[in-house]
């Protein structure tokens, strides 16, 4: 059994092959690429908008970023098709939650962070048994300062069926904690509070000007410039603070 | 005086893709692939330089899933059976293209390399890879290191110190199993520092690892000596910081030594080019077309009009690339060695090992190549980065920032739409093995193997090439049925263990097919204080 056809980047996608796939399977593969194709559309068109939007992911991906990982990839290569599973009894369908209250924070980069909540089936319930339920929101509240009540945070409004978000923040090397709040008529209940993150820094901690020339020679010899990462002298850091409530 | 010190970095992995419920199985192909393409003939790199007493020295990192599936007997008896289908297909593809004064010669080459693999797999080194490096490493030519358990991208789960524990104590463990002595070098997966990890490390013995350019100038303070010298922590850990222009040099996809016209091309294949009822039974099933390891051409340039390959040609280009990686080298180190405080530059050159005669057919050509011209060339010499830092153990204290060698430089790699939903169920066994540790610190019998193959699940699961995988759109189910096996094993243990009954028959199978880590301890999942 070959549950799902998808391509690799190795096999040269091309007509034959997406011939060989029935109208539901190209639908399907349109709807995981995110083409939002209209319904019955003929096959010949299916299989256009697909050799357009492979090729198109395919330029974004060689163009973007480092090599390393795209080179990684050979070594996973082997065959015509994505996945050949035949042989594989089907995954087993695992729960996508564990039915409690929780919130989780990642830092993905100095500007990114991969947030993930939970609200267990009793809460929601007490919650919406609340005729002054309004919403949940995640409290994005910058550290240290964090006392609970008054410190620097933004609220971000999510709702009743997501479970995650990228969450922009606004700063480098700062702490954040994120707590998932129900609003209740005029008041926030906490819900829960994620583990403290920190965000990397995105720019160098000393300035050029404060190395001596020769360290400031060998970081640039170091390929600096190809890694951006010197504060440019119009960097302010008033662009992000405006983020904040304080 | 020397100008200039070169330490040459290959990091050997591949995930844990052992499946014995299977007959053959297609992702087992990479571990074969691998040690047809990349180990076998870096072997015989290693025993030429050796022979004709060429200086060269290596730092190898060997992944603890790797080092599980060269030594495991069950593949190494498949690796043989599929030895044996690539060597009869190399001798219809003799015969195939006999009288063909191009191609013939070609097919020669590919029964060369198989034939030449078997001998030396079943005979030279019978079946053990890991004896073949241990053998090196203990000449003091290899300078092995391990890695993470699985490989995970250790930067995710700073804030379980439990886990990234687990996945440095179960490498540590399996490397002194195979070698016999504990390791110095710790590979971080994908580069992925974080600040903080140099401790976790120096609690098991381990004194160095590499970290990304970007991650080592973005540190706090400041490298004074940019990438040519590592940075100690305050603990004392060393970090070697990865070398841009050396990197590139192989790396870059389009400007990189492997990108050259006159190379293999890596894509036309057999398996792809020749009629199914004579490739199929050599690929998957007899009917999904793979890749047969089996090429004709070179990469020739952009557009589909491919020339014949031409080894005389490529090897041509080997040694130029070698020239030029060794003439550049001197540049650089010239250039930075006008601003060192008196010692020679160090440019570390960290690749991964696989893509070396798997992706860059003539890439352990190369790598022979480089040590053989730099032999006897003034100013540059190869060097271990374990040997370097007893040279140099004084370096400028710094702490890396987190950062990575994915995209972008961080764990956007590991951490984007076709793959966050992995860390929902991670976390989660993470904090279930600690309640479980914690509520069973001293167990013995089925109960301690119980837990134990609790912890097991917990580290696959943890393995970064899912993610990866799962983003870069290649084997995508196959990856998640691992994520999912993993989280479903576990799950069934902890409700096993709630419910104080153990299934000691399902538990057997269990631990025969992720036969991984053997010697784990589950009790390092308890809660770190």
């Amino acid at each position: 059994m070959t549950r799902r056809r998808d391509f690799s980047d190795d096999a040269p996608v091309n007509v034959e092959r997406l011939n060989g796939l029935s109208i539901e399977a190209l639908y399907a593969l349109a709807d995981k690429m995110g083409l939002d194709l209209p319904p019955a559309l003929e096959r010949v068109f299916v299989v256009e908008a697909l050799l357009e939007a492979i090729e198109e992911d395919s330029a974004e991906r060689k163009s973007a970023g480092d090599a390393a990982v795209h080179i990684e990839e050979k070594k996973y290569s082997g065959s015509e098709l994505d996945e050949i599973d035949a042989s594989i009894d089907a995954a087993p369908c695992i729960e996508c939650r564990y039915n409690e209250t929780v919130v989780q924070v990642i830092a993905r980069d100095p500007e990114w962070a991969f947030v993930f909540w939970d609200v267990k089936d009793e809460d929601f319930d007490e919650l919406h048994a609340s005729d002054a339920y309004s919403h949940l929101f995640l409290r994005v509240i910058k550290e240290p300062g964090y006392d609970g009540k008054t410190s620097a945070s933004f609220e971000v409004v999510v709702g009743d069926e997501d479970d995650h978000w990228y969450l922009h923040l606004p700063e480098e090397d700062r702490a954040y904690r994120v707590d998932l709040y129900a609003k209740i008529g005029a008041k926030a209940r906490l819900l829960a509070h994620s583990p403290v993150i920190r965000t990397p820094r995105a720019l160098m901690s000393d300035s050029l000007a404060d190395l001596d020339p020769d360290a400031a020679e060998l970081a640039a010899l170091s390929g600096l410039a190809s890694l951006k990462i010197v504060p440019a002298p119009e960097h302010h850091p008033s662009r992000i603070l405006g983020a904040f409530d304080d | 005086m020397e100008s200039g010190l070169v330490a040459l970095v290959l990091n050997s992995h591949l995930p844990f893709v052992r499946q014995p419920d299977y007959p053959r199985f297609l992702e087992e192909r990479w571990l074969f692939e691998s040690i047809s393409e990349t180990y076998l003939p870096l072997l015989r790199v290693f025993a030429r330089l050796e022979a004709d007493k060429v200086p060269w020295k290596i730092s190898l990192a060997l992944s603890p899933t790797l080092e599980a599936m060269l030594g495991d007997s069950l593949l190494r008896s498949r690796y043989v059976s599929w030895l044996s289908s690539q060597l009869e297909l190399a001798e219809k593809e003799k015969a195939r293209c006999s009288g063909n004064p191009v191609f013939a010669p070609l097919s020669e080459v590919y029964y060369e390399l198989y034939r030449k693999n078997y001998e030396d797999f079943t005979v030279l080194y019978g079946g053990n890879i890991l004896g073949a490096l241990d053998f090196y490493y203990k000449k003091g030519r290899i300078d092995l290191m391990t890695s993470g358990a699985t490989n995970a991208f250790m930067p995710i789960y700073r804030n379980y110190p439990e886990a990234t524990t687990a996945q440095v104590e179960a490498a540590v463990v399996s490397f002194r199993a195979a070698f016999g002595r504990s390791p110095s070098g710790f590979w971080m997966p994908q580069l992925g520092w974080y600040p903080g990890v140099e401790e976790t490390l120096s609690a098991y013995g381990l004194q160095y690892s590499v970290v990304s350019t970007r991650g080592a100038l973005l540190g706090d303070p400041t490298p004074r000596q940019g990438s040519y010298a590592p940075v100690s922590c305050p603990n004392g850990f060393t970090t070697f910081i990865r070398d841009v222009a050396a990197t590139d040099a192989v790396w870059s996809e389009t400007k990189g030594y492997p990108a050259d016209p006159a190379y293999r091309d890596f894509y036309r294949d057999i398996g792809f080019d020749l009629p199914l009822e004579y490739v199929g039974p050599y690929i998957e099933q007899n009917q999904i077309r793979t890749f047969t390891g089996f090429k004709y051409w070179a990469i020739t340039g952009k557009g589909d009009q491919k020339i014949p390959y031409s080894p005389d040609a490529a090897r041509g280009r080997v040694a130029e690339h070698a020239e030029r990686f060794i003439r550049d080298r001197i540049g650089q180190a010239t250039a930075a060695a006008a601003h060192m405080d008196g010692r020679p530059p160090l440019m570390v050159a960290p690749y991964d090992a696989e893509l070396f005669g798997h992706w860059w057919f003539e890439g352990p050509q190369w790598i022979e190549s480089i040590f053989r011209k730099a032999q006897g060339v003034d100013g540059l010499r190869f060097i271990t980065l374990s040997e370097y830092r007893r040279s140099y153990p004084d370096n400028f204290e710094s702490v890396p920032e987190y950062a990575s060698w994915g995209d972008g430089g961080y764990g956007g790699v590991w951490m984007e739409k076709s793959n966050d939903w992995v860390y929902r169920h991670v976390f989660k066994m993470i904090e279930r093995m600690i309640e479980l540790a914690e509520r069973f610190p001293n167990e013995s019998g089925l109960r301690e193997r119980v837990l134990n193959q609790a912890a097991r699940e917990v580290l696959l699961a943890q393995a970064s090439d899912w993610p990866f995988l799962l983003r870069a759109g290649k084997s995508g189910s196959f990856a998640r049925k691992q994520i999912e096996d993993a989280v479903t094993n576990f799950n069934r243990i902890y409700e096993m263990l709630c419910a104080n009954t153990v299934g000691t028959e399902w538990l057997t199978r269990l631990e025969k097919r992720n036969n991984i880590f053997p010697n784990i301890n589950y009790r390092v999942f308890r809660r770190k204080r």
